[in-house]
């Protein structure tokens, strides 16, 4: 019996999620960020649904999409079922991630600031600068009073964004050539379009794992993308200018035995 | 007016003061709205509209050929994938000559060629419309623009070797257009030009046809074994038996 593609049994999945994932924002109830005693809330559980929903869906994507082999990248599968089990992985992966992506944008236009927090500023140069110099052992270099997030991973989530609506447009458009009769010239466009912003999307994920999971120094903020949470003292050396931002202030009695050069907001030191 | 970053969940979030629909009330509807159009078409057109009936139009042309006759040299092979793809390439072929050399003859032999069927399978598996019949000329073909590489069309092609096949370098399903598209021939090709395997066949093993042959393996393999092939005294017909010796132009009589 001739099996048929979730692509083509399921397709209404692929239209359901973006419109699911707004409604799930409309209802969703958000945190700020908040000193509480010795610890930071970084993130509510909407952001870390929204992260976890976008980060497996695009790792899986990846993964059984570089499977299915685009470009010079040659298939590992060779034909028939596995390859008909890898479309249905992809599927399942278009799915998820289209919901947690379409649950962040909805949730960044109820509250724009989530999308500012996200835009590297006019430090951003600077900081990227004297953050990684001293982690590549420039003693004369100073940390950054970074925000809430490196003002390196603001430059690289517009990568990942750019890299977002691209596959995600095209994405779109080769699902709805399953339904339509989408002319051979738009698909002869959207399908490099969808492999080139694989390349980037690619080239942020491993970016992103390796200095977001994999470096030692990132494993607090990994914690806080389960609990939620970063002890205060990491906040203080990683992320000065995010606490100072929170209106976090040192008690007095630490002002008096003076604080570490690193914890100074301005980063003047 | 009100600062929305600054307001409670779901509480006063409008921009414009004589509103009453929130921003967030308005992308929450827009979602709702977004949810019930896809669930209500999905059962609209699933349920309620009638399964479609499309009218396939017969092919412009077919291949014929007499495995009988073929020798086998793969030469067909070598111009159908010199002119679509521009290289020599057996497994980039659309033709296939499939040889056994352990069996006897006729049974060493068969060509694989597309049969351009009246309800093609492969046409009706592809998701895309990829696999396609050609508008003008009938021919069914694929655009590959739009494949996607599901091979759904390979494994539905009722023959073996199936007849839609795998390019598996460029990734895409491909299939004998009847010469349709050929970049690298010079010409015209189709139904109403000319096919490369035709062209190049030294004996003659592979013809065109504008009637549908009929719908069994025998309507595709005929006898292409005409009087050039008995003068060469092979036999012309499906038993073997030689057709009556040819004999050599008298020589000029000796003055």
């Amino acid at each position: 019996m001739q099996r048929v593609l979730l692509f083509d049994s399921a397709t209404w999945l692929v239209w359901l999620a973006p419109f699911a994932g707004m409604i799930a924002a409309g209802f969703a109830k958000r945190r700020d960020p908040v000193v509480e005693g010795d610890r930071v809330l970084r993130h509510d559980g909407a952001a870390i649904l929204e992260h976890w929903t976008h980060g497996i869906g695009t790792a899986v994507l990846l993964g059984s999409g570089i499977t299915l082999g685009f470009w010079f990248v040659p298939a590992l599968v060779g034909s028939g079922g596995p390859v008909w089990t890898m479309m249905d992985v992809h599927f399942v992966a278009v799915v998820v991630f289209l919901f947690g992506t379409f649950y962040y944008g909805a949730n960044t236009l109820l509250e724009k600031k989530r999308f500012r927090e996200h835009l590297p500023t006019k430090d951003a140069i600077d900081y990227t600068r004297r953050h990684y110099g001293l982690l590549l052992g420039f003693k004369e270099l100073t940390m950054p009073p970074e925000r809430k997030y490196f003002e390196s991973e603001k430059m690289a989530y517009i990568l990942a964004l750019a890299s977002t609506a691209v596959i995600i447009l095209t994405g779109l458009l080769k699902v709805a050539a399953h339904s339509l009769d989408v002319p051979a010239g738009v698909m002869a466009i959207a399908t490099p379009a969808h492999d080139i912003a694989t390349v980037a999307m690619l080239a942020f994920f491993l970016a992103h794992v390796f200095f977001a999971a994999i470096l030692p120094m990132s494993w607090p903020v990994l914690r806080s993308m389960f609990t939620g949470y970063v002890d205060l003292d990491y906040a203080k050396h990683e992320h000065a200018g995010w606490l100072a931002e929170l209106g976090y202030e040192e008690p007095a009695s630490v002002h008096a035995h003076g604080a570490d050069s690193s914890d100074d907001p301005e980063g003047t030191n | 007016m009100v600062e929305k970053d600054k307001s409670p969940i779901g509480v006063a979030v409008v921009d414009d003061p004589a509103s009453t629909v929130s921003r967030r009330q308005f992308l929450t509807g827009i979602g709702a709205v977004g949810v019930g159009a896809v669930l209500g078409g999905t059962v609209f057109a699933g349920f309620l509209l009638p399964d479609s009936v499309i009218a396939i139009p017969a092919s412009g042309g077919y291949l014929i050929v007499d495995s009988k006759k073929c020798q086998g040299c793969n030469t067909c092979m070598m111009a159908c994938s010199l002119t679509h793809h521009g290289v020599q390439s057996l497994s980039l072929s659309r033709i296939q000559v499939v040889q056994d050399p352990f069996a006897g003859f006729p049974a060493d032999k068969s060509v694989a060629q597309c049969r351009q069927c009246p309800a093609p399978s492969c046409v009706e598996a592809c998701p895309t419309k990829a696999m396609h019949v050609d508008k003008s000329t009938g021919v069914r073909m694929v655009d590959v623009a739009k494949c996607i590489g599901c091979q759904a069309c390979v494994n539905a092609c009722p023959f073996n070797t199936s007849r839609a096949d795998w390019n598996s370098e460029d990734k895409h399903a491909q299939k004998c257009d009847l010469c349709l598209d050929t970049p690298f021939m010079d010409g015209d090709g189709g139904p109403g030009g000319r096919q490369a395997c035709v062209s190049v066949c030294p004996v003659g093993a592979i013809a065109f046809a504008k009637e549908i042959p009929l719908q069994t393996d025998a309507g595709y393999d005929v006898n292409l074994r005409d009087a050039g092939w008995a003068a060469l005294g092979y036999s012309t017909d499906d038993a073997g038996r030689l057709a009556a010796p040819v004999t050599a132009p008298a020589a000029p009589p000796a003055h």
